[in-house]
C-alpha cells in the first residue's frame, strides 16, 4: 500500500467536490491509480485526456507510485 | 419617402415630429444640435455649413435606414442645416419613434453619431476676433457638439497627450522601454473575459498597434466578467466595441479590427504582421490554430484559459526547442470535455486575473524583461490562491512527431481541407430548402428548454453521433448545436470516418437568433 497526496484541477475538482485528498492505494502506477479514482470519484475524463504531474513535474502514466508522492491531475480547459 | 433632408432654412420641428407619429409607436425621442459660443478655446459668434449635397443626402438616407434596421424603430428622420447660423440656432435635428423608448434613444444616438462621422459637410466658424476657419466635422463631433451640454469639457479641447510617467519611472522600463512599446504590434484574439484586461492594459501602456479579433456580439451574460462593456452595448460586435474603448482610453494606439475569426488560410499571414499574439478566446480550436500559426510564423503567443475558479497560462516562444500547445496536449480535446463558461459557469474576476497575467507577460516580453516561467504551464487556483508552474519538456512533445513546425503544418493543411464544413444560414428553413437534413446534437436537457424552431430534425447527442457514421453515408447532413463548436467538432470526426457530406451550422443556434 502506498500513501500519496492528490490535487485535482478544474473538471476533476468539480466532480470530486474537493481540491485534493490523501489516499492509500494498492495501485502501482499512475494509470492504475487514476483508473481506481475514476470508479470511486466518478471522473468522466479518461486518463489520456489529462496531464499528470508528480512532485511538480509532468510525468508519463506508467510511472510507478512512491510513498509520499504529490500527484496533480490536470484536464485541458477552454473558458475565456 | 425621404427621411433625411438638407435645409437652408430653420427646421420645422412640429412638421418633422408629426411625420413620426405611428399607431405602433409608444414614444418619440429627438436630439437637437445647437451652435455654441466657443470651440477649442476660441469664442465663436456664428458659423456656416457647406454640404456636398448629392452625397450628403444619399449618405444621410443610408444612415437613417441603418438605424431603423438596427434598432427596429417604427420611423426615424433627420434634418441638417446648411448656410449661415448664429449662436443658439439649431444645426441638426434627429427624431425616432418606436414601440419602446430604448430603441428610440439608441436610434437617435446612432444617427447623430454617424451623421457627424460620415456626412460630407464642412463648417466654417466665425470667431469674435473677426477671423474664421474651416473645421472638420468629425473633429467637431468629438470635442464640441457631442459634449456640448457638459461644461466641464469646454476646456478639454487640446489634443490628448498620453502620460506614461508611472511606468516609465520603473527602472526596467524608462524612456527606452516606452519607445519599444510604442513600436510594438500585438494581436489580441478574443475580446471577452480574458481579452478585456489584456486589451485595456496594453492600450493603456501605449502599445503602438493593437489588433483585435472577435466574431461575437456582446450578450447580457458577458457583462459580469467583460468589464470594458456597458449594458447599452448588448448586441454590438465586441471587436468594434473594444476598438471604440481603446480609442477612448488611449487615442495614440493604432487599432485594427477583425470581425470574423481567423482561419487556417489567413492566420499565418495575419500573425506575421504582429510581434506578439495573445490568445483570449473560449474556443479550443482557436487555441490550436493560434499555436500552429505562432509556430509557423515564429510569432510568440501567450495562451490562457479558465474554468470556474481556475486558470491555465502558457507562453509559446515559437523558437526551436521550445514547447507549443501541441507539445502539451497532442490530442485536441472534444468540446464536451473542456467545459465552457456557459455550461460550467465562471466567477467574473477569474478571467480578469488570468487576463491581467497575460498582459503582464506581454509587457515583460516586449520590454525584454526576464520571463523565468516561460515554457511552463502555470496553474492558477483562485480558491486556495495557489500558483503552480510545471515545466513542459519540449523533447517529449512534438519532437517525437517530427517537430512543432512539421506538426503545425500538417494540422493547418488538414484544417484547410475541411474549411467547407462550417456553413452559414440565417434560418434553419433555408438549410432544409437547400436539401440538408438536420441533426440536433445537443443534450436532451438543452433541447427541452430550447427546442429547435422547426420539426423533422433527428436528435443524436454529440457523444454518440460518430457511432452513427454508417447511417450518414447517403444524404447531406447539417449538424446543429448551441454555438457551432460541438457540431463543428463532430462534423470533422464524421468526415474522418468517411462521411462525405456532413456540415456544421456556423455559430450554432445562437447565431440564428442574432440574425433573426
Amino acid at each position: 500500500m502506498t500513501v500519496v497526496n492528490l490535487q485535482y484541477y478544474a473538471q476533476l475538482r468539480e466532480q470530486a467536490g474537493v481540491n485534493g485528498e490523501q489516499v492509500t492505494t494498492d495501485a502501482t502506477s499512475l494509470r492504475g491509480l487514476y483508473d481506481e479514482l475514476r470508479v470511486r470519484r466518478g471522473f468522466s475524463l479518461v486518463a489520456d485526456a489529462l496531464k499528470v504531474a508528480v512532485n511538480a513535474e509532468f510525468s508519463s502514466w506508467d510511472r510507478p507510485l512512491r510513498e509520499g508522492d504529490t500527484i496533480v491531475f490536470i484536464p485541458p480547459v477552454a473558458g475565456g | 419617402m425621404s427621411r433625411f433632408e438638407l435645409s437652408s432654412v430653420e427646421v420645422d420641428i412640429a412638421r418633422q415630429r408629426d411625420q413620426l407619429r405611428h399607431p405602433q409607436s409608444g414614444g418619440y425621442c429627438a436630439f437637437e444640435g445647437w451652435v455654441r459660443n466657443s470651440n477649442e478655446g476660441k469664442e465663436v459668434d456664428g458659423l456656416s455649413y457647406e454640404a456636398y449635397a448629392d452625397l450628403a443626402v444619399a449618405e444621410g438616407e443610408r444612415i437613417v435606414a441603418e438605424a431603423m434596421a438596427r434598432y427596429g424603430v417604427s420611423d426615424a428622420r433627420c434634418v441638417h442645416r446648411t448656410g449661415d447660423l448664429k449662436i443658439g440656432d439649431m444645426a441638426v435635428w434627429v427624431g425616432a419613434s418606436a414601440p419602446h423608448r430604448d430603441e428610440a434613444f439608441r436610434a437617435c444616438r446612432y444617427i447623430i453619431d454617424e451623421i457627424k462621422h460620415r456626412l460630407p459637410i464642412w463648417k466654417k466658424e466665425h470667431y469674435v476676433t473677426g477671423e474664421s476657419d474651416w473645421v472638420a466635422c468629425t473633429h467637431v463631433y468629438r470635442e464640441h457638439e457631442h459634449e456640448g451640454h457638459d461644461h466641464h469639457h469646454h476646456d478639454h479641447a487640446a489634443p490628448f497627450v498620453p502620460d506614461y510617467s508611472r511606468q516609465i519611472r520603473l527602472r526596467e522600463v524608462g524612456e527606452a522601454g516606452q519607445a519599444k512599446l510604442a513600436a510594438s504590434r500585438v494581436l489580441v484574439i478574443g475580446a471577452g473575459g480574458l481579452g478585456c484586461p489584456v486589451i485595456s492594459y496594453l492600450a493603456g501602456a501605449g502599445i503602438g498597434t493593437l489588433g483585435i479579433v472577435d466574431g461575437d456580439r456582446l450578450d447580457a451574460s458577458n457583462l459580469h466578467r467583460q468589464v470594458m462593456y456597458d449594458a447599452r452595448d448588448i448586441g454590438e460586435y465586441k471587436a468594434e466595441l473594444a476598438a471604440r474603448r481603446v480609442a477612448a482610453l488611449n487615442p495614440a494606439v493604432n487599432v485594427q479590427v477583425w470581425k470574423q475569426p481567423l482561419t487556417a488560410r489567413d492566420a499565418v499571414d495575419v500573425f506575421r504582421q504582429f510581434d506578439l499574439v495573445v490568445e483570449c478566446t473560449d474556443d479550443m480550436r482557436s487555441r490550436y490554430l493560434s499555436s500552429d500559426a505562432s509556430v509557423l510564423s515564429s510569432t510568440p503567443l501567450i495562451l490562457a484559459s479558465i474554468y470556474q475558479y481556475e486558470g491555465q497560462m502558457q507562453f509559446v516562444a515559437a523558437r526551436p526547442g521550445t514547447p507549443c500547445l501541441r507539445c502539451l496536449w497532442p490530442q485536441e480535446p472534444s468540446p464536451e470535455s473542456v467545459g465552457s463558461c456557459a455550461l460550467s459557469g465562471v466567477l467574473g474576476p477569474v478571467p480578469g486575473v488570468l487576463g491581467a497575467m497575460q498582459a503582464t507577460e506581454a509587457l515583460k516580453y516586449l520590454l525584454g524583461l526576464p520571463q523565468p516561467r516561460a515554457g511552463a504551464l502555470s496553474l492558477v487556483n483562485l480558491i486556495d490562491l495557489s500558483v503552480q508552474h510545471l515545466a513542459i519538456d519540449a523533447t517529449q512533445g512534438c519532437e517525437v512527431h517530427g517537430g512543432c513546425v512539421e506538426v503545425a503544418r500538417r494540422a493547418l493543411d488538414r484544417l484547410s481541407g475541411e474549411d467547407d464544413i462550417d456553413l452559414v444560414f440565417d434560418r434553419l428553413d433555408d438549410a432544409v430548402v437547400a436539401g440538408f437534413q438536420l441533426i440536433d446534437i445537443r443534450e436532451a436537457e438543452e433541447l427541452a428548454c430550447d427546442p429547435l424552431p422547426l420539426a423533422g430534425a433527428m436528435h443524436v447527442p454529440s457523444a454518440q453521433v460518430v457511432q452513427r457514421a454508417d447511417e450518414l453515408q447517403e444524404g447531406r447532413w447539417l449538424l446543429v448545436c448551441a454555438s457551432g463548436r460541438r457540431s463543428g467538432h463532430a462534423a470533422r470526426l464524421l468526415r474522418d470516418e468517411g462521411v462525405p457530406q456532413v456540415y456544421s451550422l456556423a455559430g450554432g443556434l445562437n447565431a440564428l437568433r442574432v440574425a433573426g
